[in-house]
């Protein structure tokens, strides 16, 4: 039992080392050669403690608690780069490794693009119906006189007017833009919405001045406030997101197998691969970038991590804590000897 | 630091003061008025609570401010400490209570945040708040660990336990929360950003404050007691680790890593 308080005290040492060095430079670390051996060493004297010390196997709770660890690195070691070259060379199993796929709205695609930049294919395609950005409604106009000496902020609704004093006089808003577009028609020019061929939302505010002069001006949620650089009045249009959704279908044989809206959090599982909204284009939202990572071990990290907490609080809540009306310095001292009997009956 | 002239900061400091004259009430043997006091600083914070949730409309655990404003409602856990598990240290609890608010009210950042998508799920609350209570009574585990070690025993009319057994005992009610805090992280991280272990910093810290716990529970067990005060110096360590767990690795900036968005 001094070797696991001896591994337990070494693993507390290497975190707080990893913590210090940044994700990942530890993520390197943890998964180097010295700590493989290190989290083999970790299971396997896991495994003989439950052999050794009979409690452990006799109170099921402690077994949950200590097999859970042993889930937990096992699921981890296999679904690790080092399990996957073990797999690969021992099973024949190729299994793609955690990479990105960006792939356009209408399109199908199966090429995952690895860290090094290596592409490996799925043996499947995934398309992208569509790809959209939603948004915190409504969205705030941000007013600011360029001395920066007064501000205002306000929630952005058509047709409505903001005073900002006697100095500056009134603001309306006239439009909302999804999608900005000039069209010219000959000569003239105006400016249109045309929604879903991209994204470039804007405001058609308009300013009456104390002395009565009315103007219009557009505000770019993409370009804030460098249109109008003399302006008196700073003005900005900010939507915060709430959430990025791309459609996603699974194509296997030339036929749909699968759909899901893929959103952060909610991510597909197919095929023994994740797929998570990882990122997309910033400049018309025409394609998504997911994230793509097998589940190589992640049942038995699972099942493990269900085994560690179920363990955990039957021991420590139901069998360590009396029951209340138990509860009492002198019901106390009788377990604690009890206890102590059990303990020192024990050969470490 | 910065005084909050809102009402959300002026229901913080009323709830400090209020948690802060209980302690000197009790302090001066009137535990019937520190009593009322400690109640009256509760039900302030728990309102403090409510209404920060009434204004961001959404459960209030998202940063540094909202974290701190929870712990603060701490009364309920001293009655059940007192009352299901005969531990005290009431006087401790108020200091806890005042002492969690005081961040809270002078030094991190309340002003409204939409939720970024990231922290939009079902686990969010629960890994947060699993984690909060069981930080309370880790803290609790310490102060009375802090007691073991300097030699102060309950009387014995109060029914009370010996320091020791009561860190014990609070250690045992906090440490599966912990684990269910951790596991309830590491899930959400793969759902999140898909992996269920990303190496940050605030990750390993986590992980290091429960191996501390770990180590505790294995030192006890091992030493049969035979070591109360090492026992309680380990109760101690978790407790500062924790602490920088939850505040270091947010406030220095000395680490880049995934878990940033929770900064004050
Ligand atoms: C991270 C890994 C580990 C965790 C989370 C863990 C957890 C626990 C917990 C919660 C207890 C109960 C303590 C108490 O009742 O106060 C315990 C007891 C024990 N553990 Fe571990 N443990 C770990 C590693 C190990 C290892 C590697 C060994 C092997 C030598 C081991 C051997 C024992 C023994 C013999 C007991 C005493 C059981 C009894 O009550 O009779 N543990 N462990």
């Amino acid at each position: 039992m001094w070797a696991a308080m001896a591994l337990i005290v070494l693993l507390f040492f290497l975190s707080v080392y990893g913590a210090f060095v940044g994700p990942q430079r530890a993520k390197d670390f943890f998964n180097g050669t010295a700590l493989g051996v290190y989290w083999v060493a970790f299971g396997l004297l896991l495994a003989v403690g439950i052999v050794l010390f009979r409690r452990l196997l006799r109170v099921p709770a402690l077994l949950l608690v200590h097999a859970g660890c042993i889930l937990i690195l096992a699921g981890a070691i296999w679904g690790s780069d080092a399990g996957r070259s073990l797999q690969k060379t021992l099973l024949g199993i190729d299994i793609v490794p955690t990479g990105q796929m960006q792939i356009y709205e209408g399109y199908s695609d199966n090429r995952v693009i690895l860290e090094d930049n290596e592409i490996r294919e799925l043996p499947f395609y995934i398309k992208l119906k569509d790809f959209r950005l939603e948004y915190y409604q409504p969205g705030h106009i941000y007013i600011q006189t360029r001395q920066g000496d007064a501000a205002w902020e306000f929630p952005v609704q058509i047709g409505a007017r903001f005073q900002l004093g006697p100095q500056f006089g009134t603001v309306e808003i006239v439009k909302v833009f999804e999608n900005f577009k000039i069209a010219i028609d000959g000569d003239s020019s105006a400016a249109v919405d045309e929604p879903g061929t991209g994204t470039n939302a804007a405001l058609e505010v308009r300013i009456q001045s104390p002395d009565g002069r009315i103007s219009t001006r557009y505000l770019f949620e993409r370009s804030r406030g460098h249109i109008y650089p003399d302006a008196p009045l700073y003005m900005s249009y900010e939507r915060v997101i709430r959430d990025y959704v791309s459609e996603l279908q699974v194509v296997r044989n030339g036929r749909v197998v699968a759909r899901k809206d893929v959103e952060v959090n909610h991510p597909l599982h197919f095929g023994g691969y994740h797929f998570y909204q990882h990122s997309y284009d910033a400049q018309a939202a025409e394609y998504t970038v997911l994230m793509v990572g097998p589940d190589t071990g992640l049942a038995s990290v699972y099942g493990g991590f269900l085994m560690l907490c179920i363990g955990a609080f039957w021991h420590f809540w139901l069998r360590k804590l009396p029951k209340p009306a138990q509860t009492g310095p002198a019901e106390q001292t009788q377990e604690t000897s009890k206890w102590k009997s059990n303990i020192q009956s024990r050969a470490y | 630091m910065e005084i909050k002239y809102t009402i959300q900061g002026l229901l913080i400091y009323i709830s400090i003061a209020a948690y802060l004259l209980a302690l000197l009430v009790s302090l001066l043997r009137r535990p019937r008025a520190a009593h009322t006091l400690y109640v009256l600083g509760f039900v302030v914070a728990l309102v403090s609570f409510g209404y920060r949730w009434h204004h961001v409309r959404h459960v209030p655990m998202q940063n540094l401010f909202e974290v701190f404003l929870c712990l603060g409602m701490i009364y309920p856990v001293s009655v059940f400490c007192r009352r299901v598990l005969h531990i005290g240290g009431r006087s401790a609890d108020m200091l806890i209570g005042a002492v969690v608010l005081v961040p809270a009210g002078f030094f991190f950042n309340a002003d409204p945040q939409m939720l970024p998508p990231a922290l939009q799920s079902w686990l969010f609350a629960p890994h947060v708040a699993v984690y909060m209570i069981s930080y309370v009574f880790m803290t609790k585990a310490a102060s009375h660990a802090l007691w073991q070690l300097v030699g102060r025993d309950p009387k014995s009319d109060q029914n009370l336990l010996p320091p020791e057994e009561a860190t014990y005992r609070l250690i045992c009610i906090g440490f599966p929360l912990l684990t269910l805090g951790l596991v309830l992280g590491s899930v959400w991280g793969k759902l999140a950003w898909g992996d269920y272990w990303g190496w940050d910093p605030k990750e390993l810290w986590s992980l290091a404050s429960w191996l501390v716990y770990v180590g505790y529970l294995h030192y006890r067990y091992m030493s049969a007691k035979r070591h109360p005060s090492v026992n309680s110096l380990w109760a101690i360590a978790g407790v500062v680790v924790i602490v920088v767990t939850l505040l270091w690795v947010n406030l220095s900036r000395l680490f880049a890593g995934l878990h940033t968005y929770a900064a004050g």
